[in-house]
């Protein structure tokens, strides 16, 4: 227990935090909260419906999907991105020829904006005009083409890499500083000891990297239920609601229908679902914590 | 113990929050609108913010700002800034109007053909035009509404009050676009009904053209087609009614299901772009005027906006959406748009708001407009454009103008009626289906 005088020391340290948390955080979310239990107009007027709004969530078709996408959106999301982060990751830890060329390449697409990647995505995906398409025609993988955003089974996964190809340099650069502070004595002694670099990774250095990865499996949570702008530009949400997010739905219902309520509720919720599996991966994934 | 510490501290933090969430901004201090027959005399230099629609860097955007430039050569200390109000740019200038920081002139605030777009006129947030367009307008010597097309009264004036709290700058028909140099190399004649219509793509894809470009990735454009089938195989009052009042069932009307099968058909016959489900608006009409395409349903705009990359030699056709033989709705109707410019009520310069509007409807910056950006306009005595060959017959042609999009956007159906004219476009459903899934959504969003 911290003595009384301790206390008091720890709080000027920590109210600068507090009050930016308060600001920035607590308040938009009692305020979304508040906004949720009201009917609003076009113009912004407002009624009280008390919980009318979560009601109307339980039955909406509309937002069950746009919840369902959400999901799957997180799930091929983790797949297409932690494999190929970690891989890299390594990859970039071991002494390489050019490795400040790689890094520089992985990390490039971070620097450009939503906007920009979004267009030049869609145009690649482009069934005619674009560049992946007549690209697999001419190897001889013509039956592969497909028109990525216009077909309800492929238009989700293709947004979602292109989401995942902008921003895996971040969580590359977050693995690599995982990995170079790794002790270089327990990776030589298994070395000494005959085990292979695949083996060193399974073995040891994953299982080092634990919490490290979990941390990161609840910020791509995070990320990925916050998803927005790169749906919003390439494909609106369609074909027929095959990509719509929580996000997405959430912001045509609040300013193309002016249901800024209905809209408030369902961020609520989203906000609720994001703590409880953050809470939930934080549990599960929980390992003994390991001194090195 | 500690729980229960836990818990008054969250709830010393989380209480205060919520009390100052639930405080409302007050009301602002509304200023004197001039009297209506002294306006101009009332005009005054100073800064004002106009909404426009076209893009920056557009020829369009250009010709504004000549306007604004005269403005400030004629008018002492007058200072007009041009702010983008187009679509992608009406949440956060919702915003501000719902903050009290409306534009002193914006679009798309008002149209009194679509109930949810009454609002804002309603809450006294628009100036009320019409004593002012009621004044004798110094030029022609008429009262300054006489300037306007009767058909577009229905879009300015609020079906209650009588208000009018909007006025147009242009007006967009939805009309059919055809390639007539690809139509009258393969001896097709433009499609007047729509059995025309079906031989004409069945002529274009043997001749190895895709017979229509449309988006897929966009619903509202899909649902353009049906909108205009249904004006024609139902009505427009019916439709209304049915879609947006949630009054009926969809398949009370034969017209609905006839409407649907009519594009299953056109759907079944291949007549859409080659990868149009993956294609997105622009890139649709690009490959129109890249010659990949014979027509294109699109709104009178479309020669605006393509400008830049419209072919100097196009043979351009414009022609109204087809008639539908033993059809029960309306042949001669034509689905239209008006941008029609509102004034804030709250405006700090009301008499020089007035005057950009003023100007900017004018018989000769409509005329200029016409003719150097290619728009149609609202304005009586305005020639139509050039780049628009046979817009004047088609005007002429329609009994009526009927509110595009029934105003499903803003609608409580906006969430049924395109994803399940999108289903039925790409092949994922037939029309029956496609009747049955939207009769199902529309009771369920009305409750009927």
């Amino acid at each position: 227990m911290l003595r009384k005088a301790q206390r008091r020391i720890i709080v000027p340290f920590l109210l600068p935090a507090f009050v930016l948390l308060a600001l920035f955080f607590l308040y938009p979310l009692a305020r979304t909260v508040d906004l949720s239990l009201n009917e609003f107009s076009r113009t912004g007027s407002m009624t009280f419906v008390g919980t009318d709004q979560y009601e109307r969530l339980v039955g909406d078709p509309d937002f069950m999907n746009a919840l369902k996408n959400t999901f799957l959106l997180t799930i091929i999301g983790a797949l297409m991105l932690f494999p190929p982060a970690v891989t890299i990751a390594w990859a970039l830890s071991h002494r390489l020829r050019g490795e400040r060329f790689f890094r520089f390449f992985v990390f490039a697409p971070v620097v450009l904006s939503v906007a920009v990647v979004s267009i030049m995505w869609k145009f690649l995906y482009h069934p005619t005009l674009g560049l992946i398409n007549p690209a697999l025609k001419e190897v001889g993988l013509g039956a592969l083409a497909k028109t990525w955003l216009g077909d309800p089974a492929t238009a989700l996964a293709a947004v979602t890499f292109v989401s995942v190809w902008h921003g895996i340099g971040i969580w590359v650069v977050l693995l690599c500083a995982g990995f170079e502070r790794l002790p270089s004595d327990v990776l030589e002694a298994a070395r000494i000891d005959g085990a292979g670099e695949v083996r060193i990774l399974f073995s040891i250095m994953l299982p080092m990297l634990a919490d490290l990865l979990r941390m990161l499996l609840v910020l791509w949570v995070v990320q990925s239920f916050q998803a927005f702008a790169f749906i919003y530009i390439m494909t609106g949400g369609g074909p027929f609601g095959s990509t719509d997010t929580v996000g997405t739905l959430m912001y045509r219902v609040a300013f193309d229908q002016a249901d800024f309520g209905y809209a408030a509720a369902m961020g609520a919720v989203l906000v609720v679902l994001m703590l409880v599996i953050a809470k939930i991966l934080n549990k599960v994934m929980k390992r003994d914590e390991l001194q090195y | 113990m500690f729980a229960l510490r836990k818990l008054l501290v969250v709830g010393a933090v989380v209480v205060p929050m919520m009390t100052l969430a639930a405080c409302g901004s007050g009301g602002d201090d509304q200023p004197d609108a001039p009297a209506a027959s002294s306006w101009q005399s009332e005009i005054e230099g100073g800064p004002i913010e106009v909404g426009v629609l076209p893009a920056t860097g557009t020829p369009s955007l250009a010709f504004l700002e000549k306007i604004a430039d005269s403005m400030a050569t004629d008018i002492s200390g007058t200072d007009v800034k041009l702010t983008f109000a187009n679509t992608e740019a009406r949440p956060a200038l919702e915003q501000r109007w719902r903050s009290g920081d409306g534009l002193d002139v914006d679009y798309t605030m008002f149209d009194g053909t679509n109930d949810a777009l009454l609002a804002w006129a309603d809450d006294g947030k628009l100036l009320d035009l019409l004593p002012y367009l009621e004044q004798e307008d110094e030029t022609t010597g008429a009262p300054w509404i006489d300037s306007f097309s009767p058909a577009v009264r229905q879009f300015m004036e609020h079906p209650e009050s009588k208000g009018i709290y909007g006025v147009p700058s242009e007006l967009s028909l939805q009309v059919l676009f055809y390639n007539a140099k690809i139509f009258k190399d393969n001896g097709i004649t433009p499609p007047a009904t729509w059995d025309d219509l079906t031989a004409a793509a069945t002529k274009l894809k043997s001749a190895g053209v895709d017979p229509i470009a449309v988006t897929g990735l966009f619903e509202p454009y899909m649902g353009m087609w049906t909108d205009n089938l249904w004006m024609r195989t139902v009505g427009y009052d019916k439709v209304h009614e049915v879609l947006i009042e949630g009054k009926g069932s969809i398949t009370d009307d034969p017209g609905f299901l006839d409407g649907l099968t009519k594009m299953q058909e056109l759907r079944d016959q291949g007549a859409f772009l080659e990868g149009f489900e993956g294609t997105d608006f622009t890139a649709a009409q690009a490959q129109f005027f890249q010659g990949k395409a014979g027509m294109i349903l699109m709104g009178s705009w479309l020669v605006s906006e393509m400008k830049d990359v419209i072919p100097a030699d196009f043979d351009l056709g414009v022609i109204a959406f087809p008639t539908v033989d033993g059809g029960a709705g309306d042949q001669a109707g034509m689905m239209a748009a008006a941008q029609l410019m509102s004034v804030n009520a709250e405006s700090e310069n009301i008499p020089l708001a007035l005057e950009w509007v003023r100007r900017v409807t004018s018989v000769e910056t409509q005329t200029a407009r016409a003719e150097e950006i290619g728009e149609v306009s609202a304005v009586k005595d305005v020639p139509s454009p050039p780049g628009l060959p046979g817009i004047a017959e088609v005007v002429g042609s329609a009994d009526q103008l009927y509110p595009a999009y029934y105003g499903i956007l803003q609608s409580k159906a906006s969430e049924v009626v395109y994803p399940e004219i999108a289903k039925l476009v790409f092949g994922k459903q037939d029309a029956e289906e496609t009747l049955a899934a939207l009769d199902e959504g529309l009771k369920r969003v009305y409750g009927n």
